[in-house]
């Protein structure tokens, strides 16, 4: 099977190039991330991310023939030759398939990702209704594998001040949940034309998402929950 | 909840012009398929019903309010220097502004 990766090792090369590599011990249960991994036993200069390889950690969020996903759970028998890998796209470069993910990270702390009460905490567990955790179903599976934003073209053009798809998948996490009292400031946090207003619904967003997750359908549900407030 | 309006009036605003658009936009079709003004001054008395005078110029600021947030959007999108951000908005702003005055004259001209 023939592959055709994105290098580039800022140390030495003056410009990213497309490596040749033909792969030939291919089975045809393989997912893109074993290939990858025997494509290092060759080539050991071959940069990636991976650790758990079930789509789990989201370490392993790749550029596959032109969409975003994870290599983990990509398997090669749905993909057409030459198999096409790069870096997730709008971010810096690293080395190979390696990006730096800092401003998807800033973008994800900015959102207050954990449960903030006003009153003092109780002093059981924080109980909940079957039907209240229910509300959660859809936005706490995120695995920030980073394939959302990185495919947003919103996401590419203002990474410093529109927070993204993933991120903003987290606040409507925070939102929905019946523990969570801080509605009022996590709805004033995303003032401005910028932190939330930039999600034009291109939907890319939904079309990558390995976990099927719908950051789209999350953020139209943030629009109306801060248009009810402002009334 | 003032500051919180930023970019949600915004939005707001480009939802409802959308929908006045997008209703209005049907009704005229079907009005000027099926009624459509035998000569000019079937035309002006038709325009200077009042509802129909209120409609159309909202429908034109409609679409101007509808212009600006679409296109301020795609400013705030792709032109990140600031002089030339300052530039290109004061330039669709004027555009705009200028065609709504032009609009009011077509339309009061019309009219009168």
């Amino acid at each position: 099977m023939r592959f055709l990766i994105y290098r580039y090792n800022p140390e030495k090369d003056e410009a990213p190039y497309m490596q040749e590599y033909e792969l030939k011990d291919v089975r045809s249960d393989m997912m893109l991330l074993e290939a990858l991994l025997k494509l290092k036993e060759y080539d050991e200069t071959l940069s990636f991310r991976r650790s758990c390889g079930e789509g789990v950690c989201g370490s392993d969020s790749m550029n596959i023939n032109g969409k975003n996903g994870l290599a983990c759970i990509t398997p090669l028998s749905s993909l057409e030759e030459p198999v096409e890998v790069r870096p997730l796209p709008g971010a810096p470069v690293i080395r190979d398939l390696v990006i730096d993910m800092d401003t998807f990270y800033k973008q994800y702390r900015a959102t207050k990702p954990y449960l903030m009460t006003k009153e003092p905490l109780p002093e059981v567990e924080f109980k909940q209704a079957p039907k209240e955790r229910d509300r959660l179903d859809g936005l706490y599976e995120c695995i920030l594998c980073g394939c959302c934003s990185m495919s947003c073209p919103s996401f590419w053009w203002n990474p410093d001040k529109y927070l993204g798809p993933a991120a903003l998948l987290q606040v409507s996490r925070f939102l929905e949940d019946s523990r969570d009292q801080m509605a009022e400031e996590r709805l004033s946090n995303l003032d401005g034309p910028y932190k939330l207003f930039r999600c034009h619904t291109v939907m890319n967003c939904v079309d990558v998402c390995p976990k099927g997750l719908n950051p789209a359908q999350a953020i139209g549900h943030i629009k109306k929950k801060m248009l009810k407030h402002s009334l | 909840m003032n500051t919180l309006m930023h970019g949600l009036r915004a939005w707001v605003i480009q939802r409802v012009s959308a929908v006045y658009l997008a209703l209005f936009t049907v009704y005229l079709f079907f009005h000027f398929t099926f009624h459509p003004p035998a000569d000019f001054s079937a035309w002006q008395l038709w325009l200077s019903e009042p509802w129909v005078f209120i409609a159309i110029a909202l429908f034109f600021i409609a679409v101007l309010l509808h212009a600006w947030v679409g296109v301020r959007d795609v400013i705030i999108d792709y032109v990140h220097p600031v002089w030339l951000r300052f530039s290109v908005l004061t330039l669709a702003v004027i555009s705009l502004l200028v065609m709504g005055v032009w609009f009011g004259r077509v339309l009061l001209g019309v009219t009168s």
